[in-house]
């Protein structure tokens, strides 16, 4: 069992501290050992923030703190030791045996157990302890949910102005083609036929469309990403196209493109013939 | 006929293509606005919070913003110390508790159905002035009596003189202590009340009542200063090494740096899009109309308009659409701000006076300025197509179609 020392607790790098005969192993996050100059051997000191009772320990390896999003901005220094090796550090000499205190245990069960229930028994077996599914137990999720919630926002507002110019461009360019309609029209296309054909083009180029969009989005989001964590040092990802998000984008995209192509066709094609045609 | 009405009769011509450009400049320039006004917002809200309060050092523990540090101990005496300091003028020590009250459990009339548990905030206060504006009712001097903010007064429908009965959880966030009954003498303005989570306030011995008994502790030491702040500052730093004391700036510049980075980050990304997307559609529009009109261009630079009146027509058509849409854009991107801080607002820990889109002069300047550079680099594609039309081969292409 491992347990987590916050930041708060004090590390000296080894050229600080004296060789201990076989300290104990502990894990450091990569940017407290970037910070320290830390390697995997190095000999470190860690206490509490007052000094008192400080050990060395061996650096056994160094680990990429979980991705935390309610830390975003904050540098997760930390390091990982054993849960008696912390115990040690922090129990007063005169405890009683068995008075030593953890702030929580995580349990995994067994494949096919139901969480819920088993949160339940040991609330109901174990008064005094608060137990609860890992699934609930995200609160710190909380502000992700609201700027989800504002992103979609955000998205929505977008999607009205692309829908504006995406319009304001099939007007245009339906009307470019006036001339073309109105010659189609007198040598005798029905208008539904000449809909057809502008529906086609219109699922083509919103198709493709949509297939360049998904490919810029792939590439804006390895960059987006890339400045984020750097600009973070974490390893969150913060854009992810999924294959969800991306069927989204198309079931909004190329209907959209295909509604205002045929809208802006229906509109020229009420007119009369030989007007679109200038005749 | 001067260029501008000229270039206003030449749109006018196309209603729908016009409307259209227009109405988009306007959804694309609300959001540029509302992302203006999103990146510096929430440090103008914080900023005029702070300001609000009347205090310029903050002294804590650890740091950390309230409750989520350390506390301080031994706080009288460092609350006096800090008080006899010459360059201080006033200082108190504030003590949050987690709290819970039964509306039912109170002696006041309910209306029916409402009723259950609610969380609040409980505030101790020790020193000269008080953290809150007493909006009706007086401040509290008595041992139970404390004020209320209008959130808690609606949400367990207490008013003036009534009774709140609260549990307090003041060593662990699992203890709860037996129930204190204590009397609301006033309704308050908590500036850094957090936004479902109603607050009671009074003086430090109600808080010790409540958590039954005291413990010379508190979350934050507020002072202001006499004169220079930022000397006054280091005075507390120096007399107490130990505590972490920052000014109402250093606070901010925390907050900068770290606390909202990420919306100033989404701010600038989005209004970098919301630009290049109006660009590409005024580009667009113009070009289009441009192109649409070669014939009629060629047909005045032969009548006698000059290379530079054909070029500037297209920069005034792109300065209307743009101009058009950007005044429309305003009151719309004041209505999406709102709805868009609603959504924000609901984000935990943050205060209920605090806004994350706040309008400024800077920014209405800012919004014109790029505005009119956008509308004018969107003119300079289908400008320089006018200014390079050959005039004869033009006309007979036009004739011969």
């Amino acid at each position: 069992m491992r347990a987590i020392v916050a930041l708060l607790w004090l590390l000296f790098p080894a050229s600080l501290v004296a060789q201990a005969a076989d300290p104990p192993a502990v894990l450091v996050s990569r940017q407290a050992a970037e910070t320290l100059h830390l390697s995997v051997g190095s000999v470190v000191q860690v206490g509490p923030p007052d000094g008192s009772g400080a050990r060395d320990f061996r650096v056994a390896g160094i680990y990429e703190p979980t991705p935390d999003p309610s830390r975003l901005g904050n540098a997760i220094y930390a390091v990982r030791l054993h849960l008696p090796d912390l115990l040690a550090m922090t129990s007063p000499p005169d405890a009683p045996k068995g008075a030593e205190s953890v702030d929580a245990i995580n349990v995994r069960l067994v494949p096919g157990s139901d969480p819920l229930a088993f949160s339940r028994d040991v609330n109901a077996r174990l008064p005094g302890l608060a137990a609860r599914p890992a699934t609930d137990a995200g609160a710190a999720a909380g502000p992700f949910r609201v700027l989800e919630r504002f992103h979609l926002a955000i998205a929505i507002v977008t999607i009205i102005a692309s829908t504006v110019f995406l319009v304001a461009l099939t007007v245009m360019l339906v009307d470019e083609r006036r001339e073309t309609v109105g010659v189609l029209r007198l040598i005798g296309l029905p208008t539904s036929r000449v809909l057809v054909q502008v529906l086609l083009e219109g699922i083509l180029v919103a198709g493709v469309g949509s297939v360049f969009g998904l490919a810029l989005s792939l590439v804006s989001e390895g960059l987006i990403n890339r400045f984020f964590q750097w600009r973070y040092d974490t390893a969150l990802l913060f854009v992810q196209v999924t294959p969800s998000v991306a069927l989204t984008c198309v079931l909004i995209a190329v209907p959209l493109g295909v509604s205002a192509t045929v809208l802006a066709s229906w509109l020229l094609l009420r007119r009369n013939a030989l007007r679109l045609a200038r005749r | 006929m001067t260029v501008l009405p000229f270039a206003w009769r030449s749109l006018v011509r196309q209603p729908a293509r016009t409307s259209l450009g227009v109405l988009g400049v306007a959804a694309v320039g609300a959001l540029l606005f509302d992302m203006l006004m999103l990146s510096d917002g929430l440090i103008v809200s914080m900023r005029d919070l702070l300001e609000r309060t009347g205090f310029d050092i903050r002294v804590t523990a650890s740091g950390d913003l309230r409750r989520a540090g350390d506390r301080m101990h031994d706080t009288s005496a460092t609350l006096d110390a800090i008080r006899r300091l010459p360059q201080v003028s006033t200082a108190l020590a504030i003590r949050f508790v987690e709290a819970e009250a039964d509306v039912h459990a109170s002696t006041n009339p309910v209306p029916e159905g409402a009723t259950g548990t609610i969380a609040l905030t409980l505030e101790g206060v020790q020193g000269d002035t008080r953290p809150w504006t007493v909006v009706t009712g007086r401040d509290p001097v008595g041992n139970q009596e404390v004020v209320v903010s209008q959130a808690l007064a609606d949400t367990a429908h207490v008013g003036l003189g009534a009774d709140l009965v609260v549990r307090a959880r003041c060593a662990a966030r699992d203890q709860v202590l037996p129930p204190a009954r204590l009397q609301v003498v006033g309704i308050a303005e908590f500036p850094f009340e957090l936004v479902g989570d109603p607050t009671a306030g009074g003086p430090m011995n109600v808080l010790d009542d409540a958590c039954a008994g005291p413990t010379d502790e508190a979350d934050v030491i507020l002072a202001s200063a006499r004169d220079d702040v930022d000397a006054t500052a280091a005075a507390v730093r120096d007399a107490h090494p130990q505590l972490n004391v920052a000014t109402n700036e250093q606070v901010l510049g925390r907050l900068q740096r770290n606390g909202f980075t990420y919306f100033r980050q989404i701010s600038a990304v989005l209004t970098v899009v919301t630009l290049a997307f109006a660009l590409l559609l005024i580009t667009v529009l113009l070009t289009v109309s441009v192109n649409q009109r070669l014939g009629e261009i060629a047909a005045l630079r032969a009548l006698g308009f000059s290379r530079g009146r054909v070029v500037a027509d297209v920069l005034c058509e792109s300065v209307l659409i743009v101009g058009l849409g950007g005044l429309i854009s305003l009151p719309l991107g004041a209505a999406l701000a709102r709805g868009l801080d609603s959504i924000l607002k609901t984000m935990p820990g943050i205060p209920g006076q605090m806004y994350f889109f706040v309008l400024e002069p800077a920014t209405l300047g800012q919004h014109g300025a790029l505005l009119t550079v956008t509308a004018v680099v969107a003119a300079l594609y289908p400008m320089q197509i006018v200014a390079r039309l050959p005039i004869a081969a033009t006309l007979r292409d036009e004739v011969l179609s």
